[in-house]
């Protein structure tokens, strides 16, 4: 281990329930359990947050997800992808990234997906209601997911932020991920 | 019996798009377009918009380069103001500008380009990803990594966001350089141009394995245009337009932008949402003209830094003043982005870059707007109308790819005549359809002011309209 704690919240903001992440990674960069933790926030994942993630302790990804009904959320750990595909693009799944992380730099911490379902991705940067009231449960889940795997490693995941600029700037602005 | 094939979308671009091939009653190409497929309308969105929130507003068109919005926006809206702003905003705007520059022409070389250039046009699509590249090239790939991270930091220490920064504003930039983050830039300099050094090294050497590509992708005689200085020499910010026709001849010279409209003509299809713009006096549609990098590299007498000067140097020698190949794009990008890297050390080592006075204020002093600045993928021109209140009341927007519309049409059915050879599609002829584009790194999202992945769909069309083959991805 590292580095410290990184928390990625990525979506678009502009969409509703899409930016999911983006309102998670507000609150948890305030949030005093995880003090010391680099809180991150973009639209994609991007090739760029590898180095990042290379020399974390621990990462958390929080993005929206279609898959899952409105008003709830999953917490999966991501395994490394062994093929990032056929279409490779400018942004990357998490199991493409750990997997970019891994070949770059020889490493990649335990890394966590926390997906919660949506009601819509209309134009809006409002939550809707039903995810609105799962946020702080969602935040909840990212604080209690630090402090149980910092428990464990008996590192102290909030000492050490992983680096201090990361511009994993922008892309798509307006690019759905939910 | 003729027919057609459609590719849709195309992917490893920015935004949607679909390309349809039309063969003719012998099976051989007839035809082929590059259609975009989406639109959001932001000259229209902004109507009835105070002028001071366009820059604001214009950044959002694109998440790959809000930088170049903002300053094309903020320029127009400098003019609505009749302001001038102060030398240290300007020089602040052209770092931040040339960053934009560096990080979206990384984007392009490494991230989408690169998987071609190592593995090669028919290779499999499993491996030709950046898994593939970091695999077998880690260099390459860390330092594609690292030069759009050089980028992105720039944009967002001085920006103080990572996205949408609205630090230049009308009238200049809302807030002076400190100089510990002037210092940050400059520590990360070095490793940057050598980064991206290696790349035009690594570039330089496989270059003679795509003689073939070279010879059909998008090779064909046009008209160059580009921002230049006063001595002729590229100008990313500011400036005056130079147009080059194929034979090294100036077709226009010290071309105010701001009378882009005596000079240039927009035209539209209905099969594209994307605006085809074109040199009036050679008209419709002859008149193709190209812009972005390799128009950059070609029309500038000098770039004006050291390395960069040495690399253009170099790119002369080897496919002589005005190549006529579009797949030169890639080899002009990595001289453009080493020209950036190299001038905002210059600029932020300047003397007065830390002063505190980089913003003039003033009010609604005119009723008319055009900025023009260099963007990655080429000349970018905002033109704004506003009545007396500064409501805007019209908005023209001319975007690098519109520019290259013609050109990448054109370029697409070259490829299309040289590698579709049935009616009946393949991964490798997919693929340099698809790649023909990717040389002029199209921003669909820029250009159609639109929502949109990466996307695309190609199909193969007969003379009856029947859809003969199809992929999508």
């Amino acid at each position: 281990m590292t580095g410290g704690v990184l928390v990625v919240g990525y979506g678009n903001a502009l969409r509703t329930d899409d930016g999911l992440g983006w309102h998670a990674a507000d609150l948890l960069a305030d949030d005093p359990r995880l003090a010391g933790a680099t809180v991150l926030q973009c639209h994609q994942l991007m090739p760029e947050l590898a180095l990042d993630i290379s020399v974390a302790a621990l990462v958390l990804l929080v993005d929206a997800s279609h898959a899952l009904p409105a008003g709830t959320f999953t917490v999966t750990q991501v395994e490394r992808a062994s093929d990032a595909g056929t279409t490779w693009s400018h942004h990357l799944s998490p199991p493409s990234l750990v997997a970019l992380a891994h070949e770059l730099y020889g490493r990649a911490p335990e890394v966590f997906l926390v997906s919660a379902g949506v009601e819509s991705v209309e134009l809006g940067d409002r939550l809707s209601p039903v995810v609105e009231a799962e946020l702080p449960r969602v935040v909840d889940a990212v604080a209690e997911l630090v402090a149980s795997r910092a428990a464990m490693t008996g590192a102290d995941p909030v000492a050490e932020p992983a680096v201090t600029a990361v511009a994993p700037a922008d892309p798509a602005a307006e690019r759905t991920h939910a | 019996m003729s027919s057609k094939i459609v590719i849709s979308p195309v992917t490893r671009i920015e935004g949607h798009s679909k390309i349809t091939i039309h063969l003719d009653d012998q099976g051989e190409v007839a035809d082929a377009q590059f259609h975009v497929t989406q639109f959001r309308g932001f000259e229209r969105i902004v109507q009835g918009r105070p002028v001071h929130e366009m820059p604001s507003i214009m950044a959002r068109i694109c998440g790959i380069c809000p930088v170049s919005h903002l300053i094309a926006s903020a320029k127009a809206c400098d003019q609505i103001l009749a302001v001038k702003p102060p030398p240290t905003g300007v020089d602040l705007r052209r770092v931040m500008n040339l960053a934009q520059i560096v990080q979206s022409n990384a984007l392009s070389f490494f991230h989408l380009s690169s998987p071609d250039l190592l593995f090669g046009f028919d290779a499999d699509p499993a491996q030709r990803n950046i898994i593939g590249v970091a695999r077998s090239n880690p260099q390459l790939a860390r330092d594609g990594v690292g030069v759009r991270r050089f980028g992105q930091q720039i944009i967002e220490w001085l920006g103080g966001k990572r996205i949408h920064p609205g630090w230049v504003v009308p009238g200049g930039v809302d807030a002076p350089l400190a100089a510990e983050t002037r210092d940050r830039i400059l520590s990360t300099i070095p490793e940057a141009i050598a980064a991206i050094e290696r790349a035009l090294a690594w570039y330089k050497s496989a270059l003679v394995q795509w003689e073939e590509e070279a010879a059909s992708f998008g090779d064909f005689r046009s008209a160059f245009m580009a921002l230049v200085d006063k001595d002729g020499n590229v100008d990313h910010y500011d400036g005056l337009l130079r147009v080059m026709d194929a034979d090294g001849k100036l077709l226009a010279d010290r071309i105010d932008p701001t009378t882009y409209t005596d000079y240039l003509g927009e035209a539209v299809e209905p099969w594209t949402y994307l605006k085809s713009t074109y040199w009036r006096t050679l008209g419709y549609p002859e008149g193709v003209y190209r812009v972005g990098p390799l128009a950059r590299v070609i029309v500038a007498g000098q770039l004006g830094t050291r390395r960069a000067d040495m690399e253009l140097d170099e790119f002369r020698r080897r496919l002589g003043r005005v190549p006529s190949s579009s797949f030169h794009y890639h080899y002009a990008r990595l001289i453009d982005t080493l020209y950036a890297a190299e001038r905002i050390e210059e600029l932020l080592r300047g003397p007065d870059i830390l002063s505190p006075r980089v913003r003039s204020f003033a009010g609604i002093n005119s009723n008319e707007g055009i900025g023009v600045s260099e963007a990655p993928r080429g000349t970018l021109l905002h033109h704004y109308k506003v009545d007396d209140d500064g409501i805007v009341q019209w908005a023209n927007l001319v975007i690098a790819t519109g520019h290259n519309n013609l050109a990448m049409n054109r370029s697409v059915r070259q490829v299309a005549k040289r590698y579709v050879k049935s009616a009946q599609l393949t991964e490798p002829m997919l693929n340099r359809v698809e790649a023909v584009i990717r040389c002029f790194d199209p921003c669909l999202s820029c250009s159609t002011h639109a929502i949109g992945e990466m996307a695309l769909h190609l199909q193969l069309i007969g003379p009856t309209g029947a859809v003969l083959d199809e992929i999508k991805r």
